[in-house]
């Protein structure tokens, strides 16, 4: 079941077009990856699909017919650059927020409690939000967002700034959410988080989208144009190789980027004729930060020549 | 939705009202005021006192002035401290350049406190002078040239053969008071007289609030400038509008701190009403019996007025309030830090400071067209008109039109102002210009 589907969304500031004919839907239960370098539209998506900005044009419509003002309590947004009011004790922020998403008080209180508990910040609920760790306060957001039991959570770039052990723990709580029904929209431009936990993903790069879908299927499509070697001796017989288009060489090992997906065959050959010692040779999937490099270099390519 | 309006509205009341600086204020205002007035009046009394000996030196060129001055100053209250005499005048002649400059490196010295010099035609019309470090020591001047003055009159008067104490009985001066006529609907033909120290009363009390309004709008505006933009700096704000409405963030804030100020306000004007019913009690406790008829009346004539003037004040506060607080909240909006803030607040502070400046010079002239012309420009009005209610009630029509003008400027001020703290607590980076605002203003 789709919960979002936006429809040829734009959004222009004055000369400037933040967000170009986007569409996209998002299926229930699902964390969905909305990348793109900075200055991409991520932002501005987000903004519109919460209705803090209306578009110019498109539709952006969600499950059962709901209307955005009704679906909006349903929503937990955690932003990119993170705060909360400094001089206000934890607990009163949160219940703060939670009021404000439509929760009742007592209500509020009981989730409060338990979320300080599993985060183990129990302590800190009546200090103040400036006596607290960056770590913490990060947390205490965290626990903003997802009180009320949002259907759809708007995490912005949420890994920036955590150390390694509270960004083990968000994973798992984004995977728990995920698994108790939630659906997640991921905004990042860190690759690697997104290809451990995305299910679809969305590229996008200047307000158009690049890639959209199955990020399996995505990868798929791509071919394996990427090959791990590992030898005895020298790799410089082959270092000229046609088939080479990158190559990265640790000594005993290299990652070799081939042209295309058909290259392996022949620079195979090649290893086997110019008599380099082989140990092990295999195809990689492209990494998701090679297909984000390469759609955006190549929509770059494709605007400079439209131009 | 309007649920949560009251969330915004409960958060904006409760920190405030928690915070030291509300405790503060309640406590310290009321003090302040009461200090200031003290000070000022101590300081009146002060300013020219000296505990320290000053000298003087008399450059007498008439050779007969001398010698009834050093008479007469010890007789002067403000030549005196502590009942001990704290000037000396000594006598010189200075008939050369030198001797002059000799007698100003004495008094950049401090060797001497000033010189005098009195010419020979002092008794035509020759012109007394007193050369000082500083010339801002009014009240030394000025009982120089009484005593001066009467000494040389005296002398005028034995010369043309009157009887001394004959001339200081016929001199003596008249008795001179002024009241205010006031329109009401008592009994003598809808005029009646106030006494001076009802005028006084009423006249004080409205200068009070006059300040207090000032404080207050400016304090509690540039409050509402930094809790906005302590919001979009730590992007909370984003959390807030992605569940209500900006618009609505804004009037929550508004009326929060609104809530506050009136809350403050509301324990004062009880405290003051609690002190004046029992205002004989708490004389009886110092001491005091019954305080003058004078003063009765005037705390009387107060219990009646005060009513209305309190009322112009909420009113005339309520509606500054909102067209300052709007604009000092876009400020707020369009600015990414304190510094900047306060760099865009500077020129915008002046549309209060201003009015409160021009405020002790035009209440001498409360019905002047500049008065009344500069009262109607809507943002000076909260202090300019509400300074002409209390000194000189201006007709009716011209309150009600002012108002009028005012609601209509606070309306159009939101609406643009709505727009654009819409758009700006979003932005970062670069301050807006006037003309990206413009924009903004119609996005």
């Amino acid at each position: 079941m789709k919960l979002i589907q936006l429809e040829n969304v734009r959004k222009q500031f004055g000369n400037f077009t933040a967000v170009d004919d986007i569409s996209f839907s998002i299926e229930k239960g699902c964390i969905y990856g909305l990348l793109g370098p900075n200055g991409a539209g991520k932002t501005t998506t987000l903004r519109m699909i919460m209705d803090i900005i209306a578009p110019d044009s498109g539709k952006i419509t969600f499950s059962k017919n709901r209307q955005i003002k009704n679906f909006l309590d349903s929503i937990g947004y955690l932003p990119e650059e993170r705060g909360l009011y400094r001089k206000m004790k934890v607990r009163d922020v949160v219940l703060f927020i939670a009021e404000l998403k439509g929760m009742r008080k007592h209500e509020a209180m009981t989730e409060i409690e338990k979320w300080l508990v599993q985060m183990q910040l129990n302590e800190w609920g009546n200090k103040r939000v400036d006596q607290l760790s960056k770590g913490m306060a990060q947390k205490i957001q965290f626990i903003t967002t997802v009180l009320h039991k949002p259907e759809l959570i708007i995490l912005d770039e949420p890994f920036s700034g955590l150390d390694p052990i509270n960004m083990s723990l968000l994973k798992d709580l984004m995977l728990e959410l995920r698994d108790n029904g939630a659906t997640i929209i991921f905004s990042t431009h860190v690759m690697e988080q997104v290809e451990k936990l995305c299910d679809n993903i969305c590229l996008i790069n200047k307000g158009s989208i690049l890639l959209e879908g199955e990020l399996r299927t995505i990868k798929q499509s791509f071919g394996k144009s990427s090959v791990e070697i590992e030898y005895k001796g020298s790799l410089d017989p082959i270092r000229n190789s046609p088939s080479i288009q990158d190559c990265n060489d640790f000594g005993q090992y290299a990652e070799v980027k081939l042209k295309t997906p058909e290259d392996y065959r022949p620079f195979l050959r090649e290893l086997v004729e110019k008599k380099v010692d082989v140990t092990r040779f295999e195809l990689m999937e492209p990494t998701l930060h090679d297909i984000f490099v390469r759609s955006v270099e190549a929509h770059k390519g494709t605007v400079q020549d439209a131009e | 939705m309007p649920n949560k309006v009251l969330t915004v509205i409960k958060r904006e009341y409760m920190t405030r009202i928690k915070s030291k600086m509300f405790l503060f204020s309640l406590f310290l205002m009321p003090l302040l005021m009461c200090g200031m007035v003290f000070i000022s009046a101590f300081l009146t009394t002060m300013q020219s006192k000296t505990k320290e000996m000053r000298k003087l030196v008399v450059i007498d060129e008439t050779g007969e002035i001398f010698a009834p001055m050093q008479v007469a100053i010890s007789d002067h209250r403000t030549f005196q401290h502590k009942g001990e005499l704290v000037y000396q005048l000594q006598e010189e002649a200075a008939t050369t350049e030198e001797d002059i400059i000799a007698l100003r490196k004495r008094v950049n010295k401090k060797d001497l406190y000033a010189y005098i010099v009195i010419p020979k035609g002092v008794f035509e019309n020759g012109e007394v002078k007193l050369y000082a470090r500083t010339t801002t020591n009014f009240e030394v001047q000025s009982a120089f040239r009484s005593v001066i003055s009467k000494i040389v009159r005296d002398k005028r008067f034995a010369e043309s053969g009157y009887n001394q104490s004959e001339v200081s009985r016929l001199m003596r001066s008249i008795r001179f008071n002024a009241f205010a006529i006031k329109s009401s609907k008592g009994k003598s033909g809808g005029t009646e007289v106030e006494n001076p120290f009802e005028t006084g009363a009423r006249i004080g009390l409205g200068y009070i609030l006059v300040i207090v309004l000032y404080m207050f709008v400016l304090i509690y505006a540039s409050s509402i400038m930094r809790s906005v933009l302590e919001e979009k700096t730590t992007r909370i704000v984003e959390v807030i509008v992605s569940s209500i409405k900006p618009h609505q963030l804004l009037l929550g804030k508004l009326l929060g701190v609104c809530s506050v100020c009136i809350t403050m306000f509301a324990i004062w004007v009880l405290c003051g009403v609690l002190l004046v019913m029992n205002i004989n009690p708490l004389l009886g406790i110092f001491g005091i019996d019954a305080l003058p008829t004078q003063l009765v009346e005037a705390i009387e004539s107060l219990k009646e007025s005060s009513f209305g003037v309190l009322t112009y004040f909420f009113i005339y506060f309520i509606i500054g309030f909102f067209m300052y607080s709007t604009i000092f909240a876009v400020v707020g909006a369009i600015c990414n830090s304190e510094e900047e803030a306060q760099q865009t607040m500077g020129p915008l502070t002046l549309l209060i400071i201003v009015p409160f400046i021009l405020m002790f010079q035009l209440f001498r002239i409360p019905d002047s067209t500049l008065s009344v012309l500069l009262s109607h420009i809507p943002f000076f009005s909260p202090i300019l008109m509400f300074m002409r209610i209390n000194v000189l009630m201006p007709p009716f029509w011209e309150i009600a039109l002012n108002i009028l003008l005012m609601c209509a400027t606070v309306l159009l001020v939101t609406f643009f102002s709505g727009k654009i703290y819409r758009v700006g607590i979003l932005m970062y980076g670069k301050r807006p210009t006037l003309r990206e605002l413009w924009q903004w203003s119609r996005y």
